[in-house]
């Protein structure tokens, strides 16, 4: 389908680099309604999971409706609308976070915390994910404590980071 | 056009080539059962009740979106298809919640009809009992997915004749279910235009207006149709 009628979505976020990140690719897609999964993988890319509020912002820029999203994120096993614990850490593996370090963060939360990439504590406090680039290369490495970027991180932080935010050690 | 010739349950036809053989049974009065099938929006063949044997053809084949060709030999109503039909009507009891005695739609149900149609005294497959939500959240109207039998003739209406697209589907397999937006409470919804295409379209008691009381509920499907092809007359 073409689409003609698409105009860049005015609301579209200045802050979080994982939705600039789903905006590029939106744009690149040319806002055509087709490439929804392609997007949707971006998206899940980017976050680990996908929240409503960034299925609110594909589904208005590729002008789908909210159900028809909806139904296409629920059909694939691959997708996910929850993230797993009540309070995540996502570590970006992207190349150029690799590079600077991410798996030495890995390491880290797996010492402290017995957790491997995608599984949670047994209360289900905190869980730790993976995602591929979520657009803040120039920050690497970069983590995501709950909705949270951080740029630069060192291992010490992010543990600190976490405790803060959970009370969980 | 020029007509071609097909049988019919023995019956020799002269129709209009490009129709489905659903489109033509109905015209001659032959009686085939549908449930996903409304006319005036996309048939999608996904219930399986208007089969049809179709001679040549191992497999049976869907009336409502198979088109007839040139001396097709039909069949609507052999000892196989009644089967296959009381199998697919027992399994849309099964599936959820239906209890007629206490529905808005008793007497006015195509559920209900289609049980006393194809003879279901009895269900020889265990009941799911799935646990369903009852949305009461908008203002007018009720959606109660233990009765939704998952036609989609309400996601069709709402996008195709409406224009709106509130409903679609979500999940696979027994845990499928109508969704308004996220699957957000209806009431909430962001597109629906409170219409009450949906309900019309519905043909059991799983959406229904709240000024109704039980058993009370006359649905007219019928509307969509006229209201398709008035939009196509007019000027
Ligand atoms: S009331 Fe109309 S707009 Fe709302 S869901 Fe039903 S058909 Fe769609
Ligand atoms: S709510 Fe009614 S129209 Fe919609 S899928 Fe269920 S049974 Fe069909
Ligand atoms: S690789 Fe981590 S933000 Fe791009
Ligand atoms: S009416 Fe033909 S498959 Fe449902």
């Amino acid at each position: 389908m073409k689409s003609d009628t698409a105009v860049p979505v005015k609301d579209a976020p200045k802050t979080d680099p994982r939705l600039k990140l789903i905006a590029a690719r939106i744009k690149k897609e040319n806002y055509k309604p087709d490439a929804l999964i392609e997007i949707l993988h971006t998206a899940q890319g980017a976050y680990g999971y996908l929240p409503i509020e960034v299925l609110t912002y594909i589904a208005k820029a590729l002008h789908l409706p909210p159900s028809r999203v909806f139904s296409t994120v629920t059909f694939y096993h691959f997708f996910s609308l929850k993230s797993k614990g009540e309070h995540t850490c996502i570590v970006c593996t992207g190349t150029a976070c690799y590079v600077k370090g991410a798996q030495a963060i890995l390491n880290k939360l797996e010492q402290q915390f017995a957790l491997k990439p995608g599984q949670v504590t047994k209360d289900n406090k905190l869980g730790v994910q993976v995602a591929r680039c979520i657009g803040a290369c120039g920050l690497a490495p970069a983590v995501v404590i709950d909705n949270d970027v951080q740029g630069k991180v060192n291992v010490e932080e992010i543990i600190q980071s976490i405790n803060e935010k959970t009370g969980i050690l | 056009m020029n007509k071609i010739p097909v049988l019919i349950d023995e019956k020799k036809l002269e129709v209009d080539p490009h129709r489905t053989i659903l489109e033509v049974c109905r015209e001659h009065d032959i009686e085939i059962l549908t449930m996903c099938h409304l006319k005036g929006i996309a048939d999608i063949g996904s219930c399986r009740l208007c089969l049809v044997e179709v001679e040549g053809i191992n497999k049976l084949m869907s009336a409502c979106t198979t088109k007839v060709t040139a001396n097709m030999v039909i069949s609507t109503a052999t000892e196989r298809i009644k089967k296959y039909q009381r199998i697919t009507t027992e399994l849309f009891f099964a599936e959820r919640n239906h209890v007629c005695a206490v529905c808005v739609s008793n007497g006015s149900c195509e559920l209900q009809e289609l049980g006393y149609k194809t003879g279901v005294d009895n269900i020889r497959y265990p009941h799911l009992f799935p646990q369903c939500n009852v949305d009461t959240s908008h203002p007018w109207y009720v959606m109660d997915h233990n009765r939704c039998i998952m036609c989609t003739r309400c996601v069709r209406v709402c996008n195709e004749v409406e224009g709106a697209h509130n409903w679609d589907i979500k999940n696979r397999g027994h845990q499928v279910r109508i969704i308004s937006d996220f699957d957000t409470p209806w009431g909430a919804s962001t597109t629906c235009t409170s219409c009450g295409k949906c309900l019309h379209a519905c043909p059991t008691g799983a959406i229904w207006p709240k000024a109704i009381v039980q058993g009370q509920l006359v649905k007219n499907p019928g509307m969509i149709t006229e209201l398709v092809e008035k939009r196509k007359m007019r000027l």
